[in-house]
């Protein structure tokens, strides 16, 4: 099997890149030395859940360019990975040859913790948190690609932690894109229900495995609950960085 | 004339693109299909008891009578409508309501549809029927209606009390339903029942009770 | 009945005020969604019980003209008279013109949910047919005026207060209570007097079963067998989708839809009807008329995607487990249909001019998918209504979302203008940003920063400390 491609997706790459850098950390620790190619740019989920489906297309196609030759595709994020495993071959549905290429792509890409746990048997990211920790069961992750118990076995194995459970894990934080500002008034009830099963965990931490959803229930905490946190899967399994890189 | 509206509604449903039928994945044969008569009788009780159901077992044709004598005792029964069923006619309960004081009429009894209705709706403390078949997997009687069994009986009285052969038990409902829609023997009923319980509803504040617009209990007695 | 679809963001609102929706929808979905899961557990193989009715519900589609033909055939032969209706408007003049014919004044009605899409019974009252609808919860919402909050309970958010004085005003209760029970046996006396006196009842229907033309309903109340019992004249009307093959699937059915619907294994009563009553029977109609309404079904067929609506059997499952419907409850949804199961049907049988918020107040989490016991997408119908809709250039927010991924498009193509246009844009949004964070910004994201903040763009994207220093360190642990 060829080197890990990794798939940073836009939203860890402008707005989250410690996300980014703590992938490739934990990899790094893990023995697995990453490429990650600079052309990459977005899988295109926004502009098909926006239904601009031409848009999406063309995001589908440089993907494909960009990544058809590499053996594994790993990315941080459930949704992106979704959108590429089971969204690319129907988006591109009516041209043979790319849909061919998509079926053939879908096979390759994995989000994170599914590669981890899944592929290289790897429960133990060698990290360390002395604390109480629990974790959001993103949508995609968990309904899209059914990951739940690979996040949670890495939480588990980490030295100093303790799971904890939340209830209503697996409800939707309320982010879903354009729904958190287009009906904000919703998405808000629905990330504040997300906090509250947080609080009463009684967890030190929150752990996400999805950019999207951690935009939403960090940005939720960094203006209504200061005091709490909530990391990224593999910023938690990274632990925190002892260079400069910010 | 202006084509109908069934063949306007058909020819485009039909000129649609056609779609694949999926198959079909293999269900496992149900549990209650190994279940003994002591297993299906408990199945059946157990469950109809959980739906506020009350079932008796009687051995005869006199325990059956005891039982609609504690019935009627209990439930100060003074006004019966009854089925004509085999099961209900082999029991006369004409002559037991006479030593019970209890009158027991027909809807044969009554000289019109009127008369009939309005004595089921607002004369009647229990219906009394038989019923063709009792289910055990969710303990639920099939009724089939016909002019021996009429559909208000077991419905606009308050109290319905079933009197069911056990021989009529079976573990599942295609096991009872086949009898009447399978294509062969019995011609299908107009009317057929599935009843589970007395009638309910939790349409306020989602507060559950018995007795909506139907029976508010259900007594079944599994004969012999 | 009146089309509200195009407010929904307004009644939303409105609905999130009502504390005591509120609090009922925080408790009833979850406890109606762990009593499914319980009872799905009574079946020997849940997974494949539902895979099963999935297979049920996309061959009866996937049939539908050839089992519709089958059905009326045999409902003929049984003495039911079948009649076809293009749209509300034709369903709702033959109920009408059968109900002159016999000169009826009052009719009694089951619920029916496309009865409620054809405005039935407005069309009744103006004509001066007084409709009374008889499941409980029904006559409170109709007696109130409003769309059903939940499928399976439509007034189940009703204050008892509000109910006592409805009662009190409409239906004969004599002495106040606050009792639900109470209550109930009030509408028990009014209703029961109802139905001694029809000479007409309306009833839907669950299933129409193909191979042996008889129609099934599934209750808990009584009401439909009252209707279909003490009226000399039974009206049972059904869209066409209610149709599946067999006997044998039609119980499957039954069983998935009792679990799905209310936790029940099986409702109180199911009844199954071949024909008219028989010529010995003393009760039932004497003539039973089935109308298969139409309404915008045939014409959705021929879109693959859109056929998928109709496998839907009304069972409710997707409004108990939806987090928006958790929200805002029913009545946003603006037509006969809420929760998911509204947002696929009604932009399907009403179009997407009206119903744009009901195909994107949705953050695709696809918890209904997951639920669905008759196979439906939700998500991926949700996606082709969004898509149909800019097809069709009618994006209700404007031009700058069509220009902003043209754009987008082109750069998502390019990765150096992707990062050109980045390079151009992180100044602008960084402009709001203080001590790393935005906490409020102009402009279409404005909404995001009502109760969250914002980290600001990074300075150095991932891709700039990857070329930096992070490819350098590459075996560095």
């Amino acid at each position: 099997m060829g080197p890990v491609s990794l798939f940073i997706p836009c939203t860890v790459d402008f707005m989250m890149p410690r996300v980014g850098v703590a992938t490739v950390r934990l990899l790094r620790r893990l023995g697995i030395e990453p490429r990650y190619h600079e052309q990459q740019t977005c899988c295109g989920q926004p502009a098909m859940n926006a239904g601009y489906l031409d848009r999406a297309r063309k995001a589908a196609k440089h993907f494909i360019d960009v990544f058809g030759d590499d053996d594994v595709i790993v990315s941080p994020s459930g949704s992106c990975t979704a959108m590429v495993k089971y969204h690319y071959p129907e988006l591109l549905g009516g041209e043979p040859s790319w849909r061919r290429r998509a079926e053939d792509l879908s096979e390759r890409v994995f989000e994170l913790s599914q590669y981890l746990v899944d592929v290289l048997g790897i429960e133990d990211g060698g990290g360390v948190f002395d604390g109480t920790v629990t974790y959001h069961e993103s949508c995609q992750i968990l309904r899209r690609l059914g990951v739940s118990r690979q996040p949670k076995a890495l939480i588990e194995q980490t030295r100093g932690t303790t799971f904890v459970p939340m209830e209503q894990a697996d409800t939707c934080c309320g982010f879903g894109g354009e729904f958190s500002y287009r009906y904000a008034f919703i998405s808000e009830e629905m990330v504040r229900d997300k906090i509250g099963h947080y609080l009463d965990s009684g967890a030190d931490l929150l752990v996400v495995s999805e950019p999207g959803c951690l935009l939403n229930i960090a940005g939720y905490l960094s203006r209504n609950n200061p005091e709490k946190r909530a990391l990224h899967l593999v910023e938690f399994l990274a632990g925190p960085e002892t260079d400069e890189n910010t | 004339m202006k084509e109908s509206a069934r063949e306007e509604i058909l020819a485009r449903l039909r000129q649609a693109p056609k779609m694949e039928i999926p198959a079909r994945p293999v269900m496992p044969t149900p549990r209650e299909a190994l279940f003994d008569r002591d297993g299906l009788i408990a199945r059946f009780t157990e469950e109809l008891t959980r739906e506020s159901g009350v079932v008796y077992r009687a051995a005869d044709r006199e325990e059956i009578l005891d039982y609609l004598t504690e019935i009627a005792r209990a439930e100060s029964l003074t006004r019966i409508m009854m089925s004509t069923d085999d099961m209900i006619r082999s029991l006369d309960l004409p002559a037991w309501g006479e030593r019970q004081g209890v009158s027991v009429s027909t809807a044969a009894d009554y000289p019109d549809r009127e008369s009939y209705t309005r004595a089921v709706f607002d004369e009647t403390d229990a219906g009394v029927t038989g019923a063709d078949f009792a289910v055990a997997e969710t303990g639920t009687l099939v009724i089939a209606h016909g002019g021996n069994q009429p559909r208000l009986v077991s419905l606009a009285p308050v109290l319905h009390v079933a009197v069911v052969g056990i021989d009529r038990l079976v573990p599942i409902y295609e096991d009872a339903l086949s009898v009447f829609y399978g294509g062969a023997g019995r011609i299908p009923p107009a009317h057929l029942t599935l009843v589970t319980g007395p009638s309910m509803t939790a349409d306020i504040r989602a507060t559950a009770f018995k007795g909506m617009h139907g029976p508010r209990r259900v007594i079944v007695i599994l004969a012999g | 009945m009146k089309i509200d679809t195009g407010n929904f963001v307004r009644n939303a609102k409105l609905e999130m005020q009502n504390q005591y929706a509120r609090t009922f929808l925080s408790l009833l979905p979850p406890y109606i969604a762990a009593r499914r899961v319980k009872v799905m557990g009574s079946f020997p193989d849940p997974a494949a019980a539902q895979e099963l009715s999935r297979a049920i519900r996309a061959e009866a589609v996937a049939r539908m003209p050839d089992l519709l033909e089958e059905f009326e055939k045999n409902a003929i032969a049984a003495g039911a008279r079948v009649l076809w209706a293009r749209n509300a408007a034709e369903a709702n003049e033959m109920i009408l013109s059968i109900a002159r014919e016999r000169n009826v004044t009052m009719v009694t009605k089951g619920k029916s949910m496309i009865s409620e899409e054809t405005g039935l019974n407005d069309a009744l009252a103006r004509e001066g047919i007084e409709p009374f609808e008889t499941d409980l919860g029904e006559f409170i919402a109709q007696q109130l005026g409003r769309p059903p909050f939940h499928i399976v309970g439509p007034a189940i958010n009703v204050p008892v207060e509000e109910v006592c004085d409805l009662f009190m005003k409409k239906a004969g209760m004599q002495e106040e209570t606050t009792d639900p029970v109470e209550l109930g046996y009030a509408a028990r006396l009014f209703l029961r007097d109802k139905f001694r006196r029809a000479r007409l009842g309306i009833t839907g229907v669950n299933m129409a079963v193909a191979d042996t033309g008889a129609i099934i309903n599934v209750e808990n109340e009584g009401n439909i067998r009252f209707n279909k019992s003490s009226p000399r004249t039974q009206v049972s009307v059904m869209s066409p989708e209610k149709v599946v093959p067999t006997t044998t699937d039609a119980l499957h059915l039954l069983r998935v839809l009792c679990r799905n619907c209310t936790g029940q294994s099986i409702s109180a009563y199911v009844s199954i009807d071949r024909g008219p009553r028989e010529p010995a029977e003393i009760d039932g109609p004497e003539e039973l008329f089935i109308i298969i309404v139409d309404n915008g079904r045939s014409r959705l067929y021929h879109d693959p995607k859109l056929r998928e609506a109709l496998r839907c059997i009304r069972c409710g499952a997707c409004l108990n487990l939806c987090p928006v419907y958790a929200k805002i409850g029913g009545y946003p949804y603006g037509w006969a249909y809420s929760g998911p199961m509204g947002q696929v049907l009604n932009p399907a049988l009403l179009g997407l001019e009206e119903t744009g918020d009901l195909f994107k107040a949705c953050t695709l989490c696809g918890t209904c998918r997951e639920v669905c016991p008759a196979g439906i997408d939700h998500p991926a119908i949700f996606l082709h209504y969004r898509a149909l809709e800019v097809k069709r250039k009618r994006r209700s927010s404007g031009r700058w979302e069509a220009i902003l991924f043209g754009v987008w498009g082109t750069a998502a193509a390019h990765s150096a203008v992707w990062r050109f246009l980045y390079r151009l844009a992180r100044p602008v949004l960084a402009v709001f940003g203080k001590k790393g964070k935005i906490e409020a910004m102009p402009g279409p994201f404005a909404g995001w920063f009502g109760a969250r903040d914002l980290p600001v763009p990074a300075r150095r994207t991932f891709r700039d400390q990857w070329r930096e220093s992070l490819s350098k360190q590459g075996g560095a642990s």
